[in-house]
């Protein structure tokens, strides 16, 4: 096995184990000020009136910055960016305090004083759903889709439901933080990010500045899920206002119930699902319409309907995204944005579908297999859908499914069996990658992107080390800088597939360049060798039995670097989708309505995975943000202030170690010849599925059909 | 937070003679409570005189009665042998409390202080007549799930949060306390008071006092106890729904019932109608599942029970909750296991 | 013998085996003691509300949550954080099994993850993997390492 395939522990796990790992907010900040934020006590109206009297008067304070003083930006995208008096959401930062600690800042925050002119505000979608309009985009792809005729096609057999899904907050652990510093025109930004070039260029932008004279900085994450890209960039460019405005460097680092406001969320959806089929289960046709809320002031629908455009074979399918506009913060991509929830609907109705007709719910999706992409017309570049569901019923024992609602027992738990099946879009970016070897041997990868706990740091060095031919421990990496070449922002699932083939050209170039100083170096054994005949591997140069060290070749020569570019085809021939099936065993204490999940056997096709170690460890990852979307999460809305009700890790539930089911995960040959790189990323999916899996199950145990998420006791009490 | 003082006491008279010297100082011992009402700004108080180090910590029997300081920690508490054997609902409603890291700092005392968790309550800016008089309960009307079905007022319905209490309730428990006007004891019941016209007052406890101990009555009833937590996420979170149930039986037959319920009451209910259907009934036959006993006392749990907007689903699980704990007891139904914990 | 009211403190504490005497503000936690007056920045903020254990120290060698108990308070205390838990670069057998099961991922909670279960270890009250994984609820992770970390601490605990 080469090295990029091999489970290799995470290169630094040591750091994090011991404590050594220093997050961006680790920082010794001496010498900056810190930021804290007033929020506005209305969810609609203006600022009439900011008093900092006392807030001034609080020792350590050193400025407060309203719309009134704050720079002036170009293309603010959030009021959050304080460039006039509107007010959309409640919570919306309305000033910034600056103090010379954290404490003093938020003693000032607290003093100041802010009037609003107050208007009338809506403060959920539920009830103006009428007044749903259709958004230019849903995610990266078109908001409705057409084909065939659903209205008149044929439907023997039909289901028609409406399910639902709740806010859902990112909630990584690691609080997003920020420190700017401006040196000029030169601008400093150590932050929490997600995304350091794509924040560069928007911080160039907003400040009228030229990017190469901005540098974002972002070396390690505690976690993101979508919350630190887009989300994370209003209070970031805040931050850099005060930084501009106090003539200091400033810090900003959000509480965890800011968290609940200011960074985004997953919008909650309202999906009206209408499959139809004939009496044996062949799909005839399938609309799945939804509806979500978005900001006043900004546009973003998730692509929670997509996925019915391609999971299944179906003749008539129309799908449509709707959103409402809602005095609430802004939405944003969440850990499987759209296929998440989307996915809840469609695998639930067709659950319902398949218990209507008397067919088992893992033969219908079988018999409804897509032989190509019937949204887009393009053969899949490879679909292990079929292979993914027979692994996973395999190693969960679906075969002895007892069709019986109601039937398996386990003392007083009503135990259920339940499946779904998912998918979720290949995307990839370009990406440049550069592959250094210095003086001494060591080698080090470069590349601008970010790791959140992904492991992106370890697949960086497992393809250099792969590609190059020397010890994995002999290779260092450099990411989370602009200073570094640019990487692809980390979402999408796409950071791996997006590097590798950046990180495996540049490291064969190496090599290859490596080999060409051998040969011609009358000092090397290698001298006068074929390139062809020259090999390296174990961090020694092969050939015609003859070997030297890469490290004795580079010190006589030099150090040497090779940087590549890679980006996916413009028009590609074939569609790419990442698949998974999953399997749940649910224990439901019918009486008292507690649900818990008791085992998940799942499989997943997911090109070539680079490291099964720490892939299997992003897929468990998802399938338990999975759990809490369909038992635990949701936040509340006080439908009469617009704030959140629940803004506080004790209200909203994160899953916790007692909530844990038996994982059993397992990876399908999925070999792509169509990605340049083979990878497909492992992100995403693991989310996509399960929370139909786990309501599917609860049907299976109890009867009793659940729609809303999350699944709680009074869902059993009628 | 906002900035306090501090003073350390060396002994009980120490700490009233540090609260007289300053008013508005609040004794702090494990602070598990208290220091995120101050981060969050619902109180502030100028100065804090921590009691932590008092000699409050053991745990006695004497005198027919299980005597516990209130600076015993909730682990300690829980893991006490005694505790564990003459009084499992206390044990087990601590072990399905907070956290590990929580019971291994909170004190039983301050477990019985904790405030409401109602989340309008926690947050400052939302109207709250318990952290701000007269300005309104955002409760009503608007997310009342977590809220009480019992003893809520106009001004309140924020249920108490503490599991301990509830078990304490059940095993009839009395608190010591001491003030500046000397020692005196209060039954558990009186301890909490419901909010009525006056949400921010919450217990009987006069300005400088003390809890310096509980004592649980050792007895048949106290024995024979369980206490079941109803959650949301399987542990570290608090009750939906609890229930706390003691039975003294003899010969068959129920000699004495004494069942209360959290989650559901503006302080820890007693379920007295169910207690009164209990006394005297035969126990259930090991085959069976339920008696008449049984389904009558689970029947009369909601006896005065006023849902509000959304909690109203709590009426019928307390019904579930109140015969699953008498069937676990009444040997009708193996015990699901300790801590009420699935 | 009355003590006054003071706005600071002075607290001696065993940290990390190293006894210190340190002057505290009155209002600061452990946590902001650790962090920002002693630079020992392996215990996290996450929540500051002890509602997800980022923050577990041992004190005495029980676990706690740093963000919740008073600097002032800690006279005398013995305090281990993750800095002090490798003894001369050789990790603890927690944090070895950590690394081989991948226990972790960003690592944010990882800190208190360990500390928690070299804490619960000593507490010996964990007897199978229900119980285990009930005792380390105090513990959020996001990342969803969770089974991992179970496979980790069964692993040390077994060996």
């Amino acid at each position: 096995m080469t090295i990029a395939g091999r489970p290799s522990p995470r290169i630094d796990a040591v750091v994090k184990v011991t404590g050594a790992a220093r997050y961006e907010g680790d920082a010794d900040l001496a010498g900056a000020l810190h930021a804290a934020l007033v929020p506005a006590a209305v969810a609609s109206g203006r600022v009439t009136r900011i008093d900092d009297t006392a807030a001034r008067r609080i020792a350590g304070v050193v400025a407060v910055m309203t719309h009134a003083t704050a720079p002036r930006i170009a293309g603010a995208t959030s009021p959050i960016m304080l460039q006039d008096p509107t007010v959309c959401f409640a919570g919306q930062p309305v000033a910034v305090v600056v103090a010379e600690t954290v404490a003093q800042a938020r003693l000032g925050a607290a003093a100041v004083e802010v009037t609003c002119d107050e208007a009338p505000a809506v403060t959920t979608m539920h009830g103006a759903l009428d007044r749903a309009y259709a958004p230019a985009s849903a995610g990266h792809v078109e908001t409705d889709s057409r084909r065939g005729d659903p209205e008149h096609a044929p439907r023997p057999f039909e289901v028609a439901r409406r399910y639902t899904t709740p806010t859902h907050l990112h909630h990584p652990l690691e609080p997003p933080f920020v420190l700017a510093r401006w040196d000029g025109d030169e601008l400093l930004v150590h932050a929490t990010t997600q995304a350091v070039f794509s924040h560069r260029r928007r911080l160039a932008d907003c400040f009228g500045v030229p990017a190469d004279r901005v540098r974002v900085v972002s070396r390690l994450l505690g976690g993101g899920f979508g919350a630190k890209g887009s989300g994370l960039f209003p209070c970031m460019a805040l931050c850099v206002m005060a930084a501009r405005h106090a003539g200091r460097p400033v810090a900003l680092e959000l509480s965890r119930a800011e968290m609940f406001t200011l960074i985004g969320r997953r919008q909650e959806t309202v999906q009206d699902l209408r499959v139809a089929a004939t009496l044996d289960g062949a799909l005839t046709a399938i609309t799945h319409d939804t509806v979500a809320p978005t900001s006043m002031f900004g546009e973003y629908a998730d692509p929670t309907a997509t996925v019915s455009r391609v999971l299944y074979a179906c003749p008539n399918v129309a799908t449509s995204h709707r959103l409402v506009r809602v005095h609430a913060p802004q939405p944003n991509p969440m850990r499987a944005p759209g296929e998440g929830p989307g996915s809840f609907a469609l695998e639930s109705a067709l659950d319902e579908l398949a218990y209507d007709l008397g067919i088992d719910p893992l033969a219908l999706r079988l018999q409804n297999r897509a032989a190509g992409d019937q949204h887009t017309g393009l053969p899949w570049s490879s679909n292990q859908l079929e292979e993914c569901c027979r692994v996973a019923a395999d190693a969960f024992g679906w075969h002895a499914r007892p069709a019986q609602v109601g039937s398996l027992r386990d003392g007083r738990l009503r135990l259920g069996w339940g499946m779904a099946a998912a998918c979720y879009p290949v995307y990839r970016m370009a990406s440049h990658a550069q592959v250094a070897v210095d003086p001494d041997g060591g080698v080090t990868v470069r590349c601008g992107t970010q790791d959140l706990g992904t492991g992106t740091t370890t697949i960086l060095a497992q393809l250099a080390a792969g590609a190059l031919g020397v010890p994995l421990d002999r290779v260092a990496v450099e990411i989370g800088d602009t200073d570094l070449p640019e990487g692809p922002y980390s979402g999408g699932a796409h950071v791996s597939a997006s590097v590798t083939p950046a990180v495996e050209r540049a490291a064969r170039a190496l090599r290859d360049r490596l080999i060409e100083r051998a040969i011609a170096d009358p000092a090397s054994p290698l001298f006068g060798l074929e390139p062809e005949r020259v090999a390296i591997a174990d961090g020694v140069m092969i050939g015609a039995g003859r070997s030297e060290r890469v490290a004795d070749v580079v010190a006589r020569t030099g150090g040497l670097a090779c940087t590549a570019h890679a980006a996916p085809e413009s028009r590609p021939i074939a569609s790419s989708y990442a698949h998974g099936a999953i399997f749940v065993e649910v224990g439901v204490d019918p009486e008292l309505g507690e649900v818990r999940a008791r085992r998940i056997s799942a499989a997943y096709a997911c090109g070539r995975i680079l490291n099964p170690l720490l892939a299997r460890s992003q897929l468990v990852g998802g399938l338990i943000l999975g759990i809490g979307m369909a038992l635990h999460e949701a936040a509340t809305t006080d439908v009469r202030s617009g704030r959140i009700v629940n803004a506080s890790l004790a209200d909203y539930a994160i899953a916790a170690h007692a909530d844990m089911p038996r994982f059993d995960v397992a990876f399908v040959d999925d070999d792509d010849p169509h990605l340049d790189g083979g990878v497909k990323g492992v992100g995403m999916i693991g989310t996509v599925g399960i929370a139909a899996a786990i309501a599917n199950a609860v049907f299976h145990a109890t009867g009793r059909r659940i729609r809303d998420l999350p699944i709680r006791p009074e869902a059993f009490i009628d | 937070m906002r900035p306090f003082d501090h003073a350390r006491a060396a002994s009980v008279r120490d700490a009233l003679d540090l609260a007289a010297a300053r008013p508005g100082a609040v004794f702090i011992a494990g602070g598990s409570d208290l220091v995120p009402l101050w981060k969050d700004g619902v109180s502030a108080p100028p100065a804090v005189i921590d009691i932590s180090r008092l000699p409050l910590d053991h745990i006695d029997v004497a005198d027919g009665a299980i005597a516990i300081g209130a600076l015993a920690r909730m682990a300690d508490v829980a893991d006490h042998p005694v505790i564990r054997r003459d009084a499992p609902a206390v044990a087990e409603a601590l072990l399905a409390s907070a956290s590990p890291q929580l019971r291994n700092a909170a004190t039983i005392g301050g477990n019985l202080l904790q405030r409401t968790r109602c989340p309008y309550f926690r947050t400052p800016g939302f109207p709250c007549n318990k952290r701000a008089a007269g300005s309104g309960c955002s409760a009503r009307g608007g997310d009342d799930r977590r809220h009480a079905i019992f003893g809520a007022s106009e001004r309140c319905a924020a249920t108490h949060a503490s599991d301990l209490a509830v078990a304490l309730v059940a095993l009839d428990a009395s608190v010591e306390l001491c003030g500046p006007d000397g020692s005196r004891t209060v039954g558990i019941e009186d301890l909490h008071v419901a909010p009525g016209d006056r949400p921010e007052r919450e217990t009987v406890l006069r300005p400088g006092e003390l809890i310096t101990a509980i004592r649980v009555p050792a007895s048949a009833l106290a024995r024979r106890s369980r206490y079941l937590k109803v959650r949301d996420r399987a542990s570290f979170d608090f009750a939906v729904v609890s229930v706390a149930a003691a039975l003294d039986i003899a010969d068959g037959q129920v000699r004495e019932a004494r069942i209360a319920a959290g989650g559901v009451g503006t302080v820890p209910w007693r379920l007295r109608g169910s207690e009164r259907a209990l006394r005297g009934a035969r126990c259930a036959d090991p085959d069976g599942v339920g008696s008449p006993g049984i389904d009558d006392a689970a029947a009369r749990a909601t006896d005065g029970a006023r849902p509000l907007g959304r909690n109203g689903f709590k009426l019928e699980l307390l019904r579930r909750c109140v015969r699953r704990v008498l069937a676990e007891l009444t040997g009708a139904l193996e015990p699901r296991g300790a801590g009420g914990a699935a | 013998m009355t003590r006054s009211f003071a706005d600071r403190a002075d607290v001696t504490m065993t940290i990390n085996g190293e006894p210190r005497r340190l002057e505290v503000p009155a209002s600061a936690t452990l946590l902001d003691l650790l962090r920002d007056q002693l630079g020992l920045t392996g215990a996290k903020r996450a929540c500051d509300r002890g509602t997800c254990g980022a923050c577990t120290v041992l004190v005495d060698g029980r676990r706690i949550y740093a963000c919740l108990a008073l600097a002032a308070m800690q006279d005398g205390r013995c305090v281990l954080t993750i800095e002090g838990l490798a003894r001369g670069g050789e990790l603890h057998p927690i944090q070895r099994a950590f690394v081989a099961h991948d226990a972790l991922q960003c690592g944010y909670c990882t800190p208190g993850q360990i500390l928690s279960a070299v804490g619960l270890l000593g507490e010996g009250r964990a007897t199978d993997e229900e119980s285990l994984r009930e005792q380390m609820s105090g513990n959020l992770c996001r990342c969803g390492a969770y089974p991992q970390i179970v496979a980790a601490i069964r692993d040390a605990a077994g060996a």
